[in-house]
């Protein structure tokens, strides 16, 4: 069985690598890391029945023996399925979502607890201020806190279990339509975000990025929110619009965010690429990271172990997980 | 009847409550730094002291109720107390440490302060997954275990379970576990647990079987991976031993949030401690302000409010400590 690992994710020496010594069944690897080596991309694609790719791109050469294409993340933004062939299975990782859950609420109570502000202004001048002992300012909590999540799939559901504990209300907002309210208190559609995004102490985003979702908050919607609002956005950064949000944290429209997803990402040429056309590391109010929110070693290892299984399940022509359609 | 409200946390307390106080009560406000030569006046004739301290060198004191603006009541001298007086501390603050305390076990297994500081800093992605970065850890499938299973501990416990953290506590007296909770060790046991732990949260009182209760050789018996984190009170911790096992990666890293040395007037911006644990990457260093919300302080004034006309009409206390 051909199995081709292609592009900067799912060819990474430490993914296909990992992924190969926990696959039990016979398989015939090719691991292909730059997809813009077109000579070696032809025969990678032409004979693979099997190809792990978290990208495929419409001027990708044809590969007619495709059957099942794994990605190694969670988003299929990257992949433009009109290229693909007919009767290909699609499928995604999972695993991550406790991880980015623990990011989400590490983030809230960082952000409500004024922690890095705090812990810096501590180490740097010794400054109690803000502290029992030295009087000052002080800080918030989440107990009884209104919390969105936008995007109630897997991931929503691992935060709202986790910010229930604190205390907090939770308000679910989804695309399609929710039976199981899980830990939720309310699901609303996706049309009556407008009516939620007032009531929320806390919005987070943990939508996939699609038609509906692009460029979803906008000025408009920051206007929406309170100004003692927190931003979280886990999902895709054209979820928001960049500009808008800028404006929304340099103005004091909302109180302040977490942000680990981007506009724009580091390549060989600029590895230290900064993550936005907006000088947001200049601005107080906001956390931010590098796109590492399920960056754990239990989620690669979730990840790594989902993906060996599902190619095991392909050769033995079982039933395989994750898969999200079927082209 | 008289009540003196002594300190600067005591006058923000009456500032906060003076609307909700019992009508023809005399209230006298001494606000920090203390006046020594305006104090005899104010303790004289004093049926309520509001505090967080009471020394032997004050004035000798008529308090029929001491009531303490913060948990602990460590820093009054009871022996200068009048016989017969109730001494009562106050809460509120459980839930703000528990979630700081969560909030530090995050921060350190995801290692946010240092690929937060570096991204903004620097621009550098080399924690992400495009960079090939080397993952950081995650609460989920770890142990936790709480030193003192009172008030705070069992705050934590409740947030920490949903994590898929195991939880432990050891207690001083014999407690039930909550749902979530694995076991409840002795104290005495607590030799028994710490090589278990990923993550340990400190939560008990200082008293004579907490002081100097984490020392060389308890760090010794913790995994050279865990984290501690102490929102308890300094001295629960040997100061020089944790200084040697965090500066010699003897430990995964720790969250110090209670201190060994506290400022004065004098001396505003004094280092909680004679080692410079802030220039460890390994420690988050905050002011004793893990309780210190806007909902804790609020919670706590009605606690206190609720008390002194309790005392005034002669009702039952709440969060009587001991009567001296």
């Amino acid at each position: 069985m051909k199995v081709s690992f292609v592009g900067n994710f799912g060819a990474r020496p430490e993914v296909a690598n990992t992924i190969l010594a926990k696959v039990t069944e016979k398989i015939e690897p090719t691991i292909l890391f730059d997809i813009g080596d077109t000579q070696r991309l032809i025969p990678a694609l032409a004979d693979a029945e099997i190809v792990v790719s978290h990208i495929w791109k419409s001027d990708f050469p044809e590969a007619p023996n495709l059957k099942f294409l794994q990605s190694p993340a969670a988003g299929l933004d990257l992949i433009d399925l009109p290229s693909l062939p007919h009767g290909v299975d699609v499928c995604n990782v999972v695993g991550h979502e406790q991880a980015i859950a623990e990011y989400v609420l590490m983030t809230m109570l960082a952000l409500s607890h004024k922690l890095i502000d705090i812990a810096i202004a501590f180490r740097d001048r010794s400054s109690w201020a803000g502290g029992g002992a030295g009087g000052g300012p002080l800080h918030g909590e989440l107990l009884g806190k209104t919390i969105g999540i936008i995007g109630y799939g897997k991931i929503g559901r691992e935060v709202a279990k986790r910010a229930v504990a604190f205390g907090c209300k939770v308000i679910a907002v989804n695309r399609s339509p929710i039976s199981d309210k899980g830990e939720a208190a309310e699901v609303c559609p996706l049309g009556e975000l407008d009516h939620v995004l007032p009531q929320c102490d806390v919005v987070v985003i943990t939508a996939g990025l699609g038609p509906e979702t692009r460029g979803l908050i906008d000025a408009r919607r920051f206007g929406l929110m309170k100004p003692s609002a927190l931003l979280i956005n886990i999902g895709r950064a054209l979820i928001l619009d960049e500009e808008a949000l800028y404006n929304a944290l340099r103005d004091k429209v909302i109180a302040g965010a977490a942000i680990d997803v981007w506009w724009r990402y580091p390549n060989p040429a600029e590895p230290n690429a900064r993550p936005s056309n907006f000088a947001f590391h200049e601005l107080p109010n906001i956390l931010m990271t590098p796109h590492c929110s399920s960056a754990t070693d239990g989620a690669r290892d979730r990840r790594l172990g989902s993906i060996a299984t599902n190619l095991d399940r392909y050769v033995r022509g079982e039933k395989l997980a994750n898969v999200v359609l079927t082209t | 009847m008289k009540a003196l409200f002594l300190g600067g946390v005591a006058a923000d307390t009456y500032a906060g409550i003076k609307d909700e106080l019992p009508a023809g009560l005399d209230n006298v406000v001494l606000n920090d730094p203390v006046d020594r030569a305006l104090l005899p006046e104010a303790v004289a004739g004093a049926d309520i002291l509001v505090s967080n301290r009471w020394l032997a060198e004050y004035p000798p004191p008529t308090f029929r109720l001491v009531q303490s603006v913060a948990t602990g009541v460590d820093l009054f001298d009871m022996a200068a107390l009048p016989k017969g007086c109730a001494v009562c501390n106050s809460f509120g603050h459980e839930t703000a440490i528990a979630e700081y305390a969560v909030m530090a076990m995050l921060a350190l297994h995801h290692r946010f302060f240092q690929i937060a500081g570096e991204f903004r800093d620097h621009g550098s992605w080399a924690t992400s997954w495009v960079q090939s970065g080397t993952p950081h850890g995650e609460v989920r499938g770890t142990t936790l275990g709480i030193v003192g299973y009172g008030r705070v501990g069992r705050e934590v416990a409740r947030r920490a379970a949903p994590f898929g953290c195991r939880v432990l506590a050891a207690n001083r007296s014999p407690r039930d576990a909550d749902p979530g909770v694995d076991r409840v060790y002795p104290l005495a046991a607590l030799d028994e647990m710490l090589p278990l732990c990923d993550t340990v949260a400190l939560c008990t009182a200082l008293g004579p079987e907490t002081t100097g209760l984490i020392d060389a050789r308890r760090l010794n018996l913790m995994k050279p991976s865990a984290f501690l984190i102490n929102i308890a009170r300094g001295p629960v911790v040997d100061e020089d031993a944790l200084y040697a096992a965090l500066q010699s990666d003897r430990l995964g890293g720790a969250a110090i949030d209670v201190w060994w040395q506290y400022p004065s007037p004098n001396e505003p911006n004094r280092r909680g401690s004679r080692h410079p644990f802030h220039t460890l990457p390994n420690v988050i260093v905050t002011p004793h302000n893990s309780g210190w919300t806007a909902g804790m302080v609020r919670r706590r004034w009605d606690e206190i409010a609720d008390n002194i006309a309790r005392f005034c009409r002669g009702d039952p206390l709440i969060n009587l400590v001991t009567t001296v």
